[in-house]
């Protein structure tokens, strides 16, 4: 019964933003739902490493990044299409989170966030000084994803890609992969003493998220048109936290929810300036403090659409 | 190369150094006595330094008096942040203590630098100096903003250790670092003492902020970059080791400044010089996670 109520939660969601660009949402709006969409795949994907295997990384604006700038380097160097440089994009972001993750799963909590911090400023120092190559922090123009008036394009494709991240991994997930994060995230020891390969299934959700985050960044960027180093900065991950954590990074569908929201709330609080940031941080801070299921895990518990305490 | 210039490298190192130095062991403390990175500790050096240019440049109070509000504010500042957000976290108020601790310190982070960016805005400014002029020891010429800075600094560490080593409130800091419950046990108000650490390592946050402010400049973001300095800093010396941090933070220095130098190509080696140190951090982290000079049991 819970579970036909939340499917059906989320199917009257999904048909209101299918339907809202064509029933007179301007072109400005849906421009901005597009880029909450571009955020909901980062802060679910980044909530797949905290909320269900227990790993926290800061560099996953730098996945998105390194993502974005495969993709715009591909498409204007070496004259590719689109089509061949996202997916491009995916790869190479795949691939050096394998090596990461390989090198820095095994250290725990605090230390993994700080080697992660420390490769995000390594790789956004080198795209600034290889000016060359990447025009430095004037950032790097992109070809647009469709060319013609209608912004229409950009915004199915980017809910196509949040759907399709958001589907691959729920699917992984429910599958025994899922049990055996959960396993990781309670207790590491006692998951490998019952012969869960724990450094494995860590390996493969360090690599599921950042490849996921490097589809994001190459979609972005070519709906933008500019690639610059400063989607990379630890600023732009404080804002990937904040979605997900103020939507419920317990929950992948809750964080990306969060993710469209506060990119909403963001553009709606335009008049205030910077003091809607220092806000989402308020907020951060008490949610986690005071109700760590976040917005949309709190509201769907109150409507009986998700069981008490887990 | 000249030994005039390795000698001028070698003592702006040696300054930059002591001002690690100041920023890392207040994150040591912190981490000895509370077991958390403190992931906001570059804000609070940043709030430090908006203090100094406020009182300072705004209010027009003497340098020193404005570095010496700088400490106090910041001190109550870090003992109001451990009393509302890191104590529930030790009194098991808090499901999953230790994703806590990096998402809260983290979060505060967020909050302080978009609250000053608010306040202040995104421009840098610059509060008046502590000291100025050259200062000439034998063919070096120094600035005196720096040295005088790096000088006070130093000051400020040797008086730290010292207090840790001879009075009570800091035997109690190192008790609690070594073995929280059996502090506790003996009679130490651990609670208390969190609190303290919490005070003093933002203090001394704030009080490098102050310092540094004049040389390199105040603004909402300024903090980005030395944190994670500290980090290297304190997981070159191993985290919680007081002489550690000093030692990693005088190596960093003396890496940085040298490397620079010492790389051909000089406009790429100024781009880089901000990695050199996050290069060394990943290798610690993955060769000798305890760090250099930590106990292995010390680590996470």
């Amino acid at each position: 019964m819970r579970r036909h109520r939340a499917a059906l939660a989320g199917a009257f969601l999904l048909v209101v933003l299918l339907v809202l660009p064509l029933a007179g949402l301007g072109a400005y709006w849906t421009y901005i739902l597009a880029i909450g969409f571009y955020y909901a795949i980062l802060s679910s994907s980044w909530s797949l490493l905290v909320g269900y295997v227990g790993r926290i990384s800061f560099a996953h604006a730098a996945f998105a990044g390194l993502g974005a700038y495969t993709s715009a380097l591909a498409s204007t160097g070496l004259g590719w299409p689109i089509a061949l440089t996202i997916p491009l994009g995916v790869v190479v972001a795949a691939l050096v989170g394998l090596v990461i993750g390989r090198l820095c799963l095994d250290l725990h909590g605090a230390y993994l966030g700080l080697t992660t911090i420390a490769f995000s400023e390594i790789l956004r120092i080198a795209i600034t000084a290889e000016y060359d190559v990447t025009r430095g922090s004037l950032g790097l123009a992109a070809p647009l994803l469709f060319t013609g008036d209608s912004r229409l394009p950009h915004y199915y494709t980017l809910l196509a890609a949040l759907l399709a991240a958001l589907g691959l991994m729920w699917l992984v997930l429910r599958s025994r992969i899922g049990l055996f994060f959960n396993a990781i995230r309670e207790d590491e020891e006692a998951a490998a003493s019952v012969g869960v390969r724990v450094a494995r299934w860590k390996l493969v959700a360090f690599t599921l998220s950042s490849a996921l985050a490097g589809l994001a960044g190459g979609l972005y960027a070519h709906v933008l048109q500019l690639v610059a180093p400063s989607m990379m900065s630890i600023g732009e991950m404080g804002f990937i936290l904040s979605m997900a954590v103020i939507g419920g990074f317990h929950n992948i569908f809750y964080a990306a929810l969060g993710g469209i929201l506060l990119e909403v709330v963001l553009e709606a609080l335009r008049q205030i300036g910077e003091w809607r940031l220092t806000l989402f941080g308020l907020v951060v801070i008490v949610i986690l403090r005071y109700s760590p299921n976040g917005v949309f895990g709190t509201l769907a518990r109150g409507l009986g659409l998700e069981r008490g305490p887990r | 190369m000249s030994t005039v210039a390795l000698g001028e490298q070698v003592l702006n190192g040696l300054i930059i150094g002591a001002f690690y130095a100041l920023a890392a062991l207040g994150l040591s403390i912190i981490f000895g006595v509370l077991k958390i990175v403190n992931f906001a500790h570059g804000e609070l050096y940043m709030v430090g330094g908006f203090a100094y240019y406020v009182v300072a440049g705004a209010l027009g109070l003497a340098p020193p008096l404005a570095l010496i509000a700088a400490f106090v504010l910041l001190f109550l500042l870090g003992m109001a942040i451990e009393w509302l957000l890191i104590r529930p976290m030790h009194e098991g108020k808090v499901e999953r203590p230790d994703e806590y601790a990096i998402m809260i310190t983290f979060g505060l982070a967020i909050l302080l630098q978009n609250l000053m960016l608010s306040v202040f805005g995104p421009w840098t400014r610059r509060p008046p100096a502590l000291f100025r002029g050259r200062v000439e020891v034998g063919e070096l010429v120094v600035s005196g903003d720096r040295l005088a800075a790096a000088a006070l600094g130093g000051l400020l560490i040797a008086l730290l250790v010292y207090l840790l080593r001879a009075t009570l409130a800091g035997k109690a800091i190192r008790a609690v670092s070594q073995d929280r419950e059996t502090a506790a046990v003996v009679g130490i108000d651990d609670r208390l003492v969190g609190m303290l650490a919490f005070g003093l390592g933002s203090a001394l946050a704030g009080a490098a902020g102050a310092l540094m402010g004049p040389v390199f400049l105040v603004y909402p973001t300024m903090g980005v970059i030395p944190v994670i300095k500290a980090y290297v800093v304190v997981v070159l010396g191993g985290l919680g080791s007081v002489p550690g941090a000093i030692l990693g933070a005088l190596l960093l220095g003396q890496v940085e400044n040298l490397a620079t130098v010492l790389i051909p190509d000089t406009t790429r080696a100024v781009a880089y010089k901000d990695a050199y140190g996050l290069v060394l951090l990943v290798l610690v982290l993955l060769l000798r996670p305890q760090g250099l000079f930590g106990e292995r049991t010390r680590s996470l």
